[in-house]
């Protein structure tokens, strides 16, 4: 019953701007201390580029995002480049992805990327992206800022990835 | 999301996010990002059209090579559904 609110709910939110700033207006404030930087050492077309994105998105092979914690699920999945389109999905009740189930790239923009990588627009594009759903909460956000974003970059690294594109839900 | 690319950047990574919520971009410090004012669920604009997606991830990416304030936010001059501010 309650996922059934969330789902009605960012519809709504997605279907009218006025209620999703409303909505943002009452979520509490995150605090952080200082901005992260990195300088970025070389041209984008030079550059090797991992995919991140919060909106739910995951392979159907593989465990779906919980939807019935309502702090949300801080874990992530790691959605190999040459994955086939129809074995992708969306696990995400906190915004209405029915556009995005037509078009994957307006979330997560992999064909995109691939063809800029073909273009020569950007070096390449990384061979593992990673997917994390954006709704996280109360002691989850300790454990996405501790242990599975640290865990992804460590991967992103690992990887030798140049540059990162971060896409929301 | 700014919280996940605040600990990319941490481990010597640049990164770029899309935001669509700019209280939230603005509140967790993200390091690059491009704004959009564009509902829910759609960062890179409407189904289908591939032309809205490139221009949203070209400007993206100039905006990675072009930002060298940490926590720069720069708006998009596209609006939803105005094909007109992408000269499309």
């Amino acid at each position: 019953m309650s996922r059934l609110k969330n789902i009605l709910l960012a519809k709504l939110i997605t279907r009218f701007p006025k209620l999703l700033d409303r909505f943002v207006e009452k979520t509490p404030p995150v605090r952080v201390e200082g901005i992260p930087w990195t300088p970025v050492k070389k041209p984008v077309n030079d550059c090797s580029v991992a995919l991140v994105t919060t909106a739910g998105v995951h392979l159907k092979t593989q465990k779906p995002f919980d939807m019935t914690d309502p702090l949300g699920d801080p874990s992530y999945r790691e959605l190999p480049a040459d994955t086939p389109e129809e074995l992708y999905t969306i696990t995400h009740d906190y915004y209405d992805h029915t556009d995005a189930d037509r078009d994957l790239n307006i979330v997560f923009p992999i064909d995109r990327l691939k063809e800029m990588a073909e273009e020569g627009l950007i070096g390449s594009l990384a061979k593992t992206n990673y997917g994390f759903m954006g709704h996280i909460d109360g002691r989850h956000i300790e454990t996405l800022v501790q242990k599975t974003a640290p865990e992804v970059a460590g991967k992103l690294k690992a990887q030798s990835i140049d540059a990162v594109l971060l896409t929301p839900g | 999301m700014g919280l996940i690319q605040r600990e990319i950047e941490k481990q010597g990574i640049p990164t770029i996010a899309i935001s669509i919520v700019r209280r939230f971009t603005e509140e967790v410090k993200a390091p690059r990002s491009v704004f959009l004012r564009w509902p829910l669920g759609h960062p890179l604009g409407e189904p289908g059209r591939t032309d809205q997606q490139m221009t949203v991830l070209k400007s993206a990416f100039k905006a990675l090579e072009e930002i060298s304030t940490p926590g720069t936010i720069i708006d998009l001059p596209y609006r939803w559904k105005r094909y007109e501010d992408m000269e499309l």
